[in-house]
């Protein structure tokens, strides 16, 4: 089937009453997620994956994606009302959202987040479209030696650039290799490191380490701090409604937005808080009305916002193609791809294409969901970004425990969930990365199998995992990988100055 | 040299020495793969210990322990860590929904949220969980060795 009839196909499927109905509650759980202050997109894909263990692949996927984009946008909404950014990637929506506010005009405000994100998180679908099949294509090109060095970089890149420190961040990815290879040995059948325990026979679960590390240790940051009462949403005084002025004024913006946060997301390693602050400040730098700026400028939302929704598209290439997440949210999203059976590559374009384009079509879906649950329900989600820490922290615990227990109905689970949810503190306060220790423990059994099936094919002659133009492109990218996380931090902290500088 | 970090270079090499241990009662061809993550392991981390002490030798030790736990509610934090392990206990014995209510109305009414807060969150998670993982997943929840 040619890719036109593959995308007609996908958007056919995505109508289907039983994923309407996941997009619509998924986006609005990502929404609600996404406005919490404290609460990050990656522990509530985290927390529902078992959810989504009774669904169909591909809804399973479009209810990932919806909490994923619902709670990028979700994140502006208590940056808005609150000045408090309910994710880092809503960071610099809180500077003119909230003067907007402040001028009475937060409703106006949050619409033009709303639409801005729509806008971003569309258009960001067209390259995921269209660069996905030519990313798996040149996949298909790996083999062994490829595929044990493909595992590195994704660990170089989520280790150095996700991490305060670059050593701390490659520890913990060795880490999350050597916690995978607990269980039997793929290749000689032999038990290891376990413990004397058999229920970690087939290894440490992918699923109940990500509620460990995202959502359980999310409890215990909640449970250290005072519980303080979140202040009260200032009443809207304005409507819900755009003008087309505002539109012509803020399409320029939106476009711009789009193409920055979209590349930023195809880069394994570069996020959405990134995007968000690089949108603004190109927002600023090209406006006609520069005086707005840090008194409520409507280009500086729209800005900050089509820049983190259009990194969602483009930050699901590298993860579906490639098997590199780029950031802790697209580690998780793709734990759940594996724990549906399916590995990233270029099988999701061939064998598994009708599920990959339903997908795909869920996704742009979900952005229409998105607009209307986000200027519908503002009111509501306002509310809602009050919601207490003292009744999060005992929920979210009783939602880790049954989704941990639901994987093979088993305390045992839970109690790993427990322990993952201590290290994922532990790993929280000394500066260790989560995102890091998961992405080792889902690609630690595709290093293993890469690089001992490389060298059972060569007699043990190591020479094979440099023998190939390829190998030496993907240990040159290791090489980048590394040095990447220098080159992020200069940018991020140059952007973050410019726009403080701006307020 | 921040003082955590004493902290995290030795359960590091802590891991790598619980792990050679296991390692040798593997078979030769099996030890080969942990082997090589143990020895990058601890390579880094020796890495780390060098830099840890150049910075030692440039600008002393910085007890950064108190900064870290700055704001750390030690009475809430184990008092929620505890209640979670006690729910455990409860779960096995007592059942998933007697015990969750349990655990709820203790920890809230700790956390000094109001009854009709309680009720509420209570009845929602109850209903939500029951339509989801009871209905929805089919997941026989525990019902406990009291009742089982």
């Amino acid at each position: 089937m040619d890719t036109l009839s593959l995308m007609g196909m996908g958007f056919v499927h995505a109508l289907g009453p039983v994923n309407i109905l996941a997009m619509l509650a998924s986006t609005a759980i990502g929404v609600s997620i996404g406005c919490l202050p404290g609460l990050s997109a990656a522990m509530g894909v985290a927390l529902l994956l078992p959810v989504t263990f009774g669904m169909d692949p591909a809804t399973g996927l479009i209810v990932l994606g919806g909490i994923y984009c619902g709670a990028i946008f979700g994140g502006s909404i208590s940056a808005i009302l609150i000045h408090t950014p309910g994710t880092p990637a809503s960071a610099a929506t809180a500077i003119e959202g909230y003067q907007m506010t402040l001028r009475g005009q937060a409703a106006r405000a949050l619409t033009i987040a709303c639409f801005a994100s729509f806008c971003g998180g569309l258009l960001s679908c067209i390259s995921l479209y269209f660069f996905s099949p030519l990313l798996a294509q040149l996949a298909m090109k790996f083999k062994s030696p490829e595929y044990f060095w493909l595992s590195l970089f994704g660990l170089t890149i989520i280790a150095g650039v996700s991490s305060k420190s670059l050593l701390k961040g490659l520890m913990s990815g060795v880490l999350g290799l050597l916690l995978s290879t607990i269980g039997m040995d793929p290749m000689e059948g032999v038990p290891r490191f376990m413990f004397g325990q058999s229920a970690l026979y087939n290894g440490i679960d992918t699923t109940c380490a990500l509620i460990g590390l995202f959502s359980m240790s999310q409890v215990l940051i909640l449970a250290e701090k005072k519980i303080v009462q979140r202040p009260r949403a200032t009443k809207f005084k304005d409507k819900f409604s755009i003008s087309l002025k505002d539109v012509r004024r803020i399409s320029p913006t939106i476009v711009r937005s789009w193409i920055i946060g979209n590349v930023i997301g195809i880069l394994p390693g570069a996020g959405a808080s990134i995007a968000c602050f690089m949108g603004y400040n190109e927002a600023r730098r090209f406006s006609k009305h520069k005086e707005e700026f840090g008194k409520g400028s409507i280009e500086g939302v729209a800005g900050s916002e089509a820049a983190n929704n259009a990194v969602t598209g483009g930050s699901l290439i590298p993860t579906l193609t490639l098997g590199i997440p780029g950031e802790s949210v697209t580690a998780v999203l793709m734990g759940g791809l594996i724990i549906h059976g399916l590995q990233p590559g270029p099988e999701l374009f061939t064998k598994y294409a009708d599920m990959t384009y339903t997908f795909f079509a869920g996704f742009v879906l979900v952005q229409f969901f998105m607009l209307a649950i986000g200027i519908l329900g503002c009111r509501f989600f306002a509310s809602i970004a009050r919601l207490s820490d003292a009744i999060l922290i005992p929920s979210i615990f009783l939602l880790c425990v049954v989704g941990s227990y639901a994987i093979h109905n088993n305390v045992t689970e839970v109690i790993l969930m427990l322990i993952f949810g201590l290290i994922g503190f532990l790993a929280h306060k000394f500066d260790l990365n989560p995102a890091a220790m998961v992405l080792g423990l889902i690609l630690g059994p595709i290093g293993e199998k890469g690089l001992r099936r490389a060298l059972l094919l060569s007699d043990g002659d190591i020479s094979i995992l440099f023998s190939t133009p390829l190998c030496w492109i993907l240990i040159l990218l290791c090489i980048l990988g590394i040095l990447s996380p220098i080159l992020m931090g200069k940018m991020e902290k140059k952007m973050a100055r410019q726009a403080t500088q701006n307020q | 040299m921040q003082k955590s970090d004493i902290g995290v270079i030795g359960v590091i090499y802590a891991i790598c020495l619980i792990f050679s241990i296991l390692t040798l009662d593997l078979p030769e061809d099996a030890q080969t793969y942990p082997s090589c993550l143990l020895a990058t392991l601890a390579g880094l981390n020796t890495l780390y210990l060098v830099r840890c002490l150049v910075r030692l030798r440039r600008s002393g030790l910085n007890d950064d322990l108190p900064q870290i736990f700055s704001g750390f509610l030690r009475g809430q934090f184990f008092t929620v860590l505890f209640s979670c392990i006690g729910y455990m206990i409860l779960l096995h014995a007592i059942g998933f929904y007697l015990a969750s209510a349990a655990y709820l109305a203790g920890v809230m009414l700790f956390l000094r949220v109001r009854t009709t807060h309680i009720l509420i969150t209570a009845g929602v998670l109850a209903l939500l969980i029951y339509a989801v993982f009871t209905l929805f997943l089919k997941v026989p929840l525990p019902t406990g060795a009291l009742f089982g």
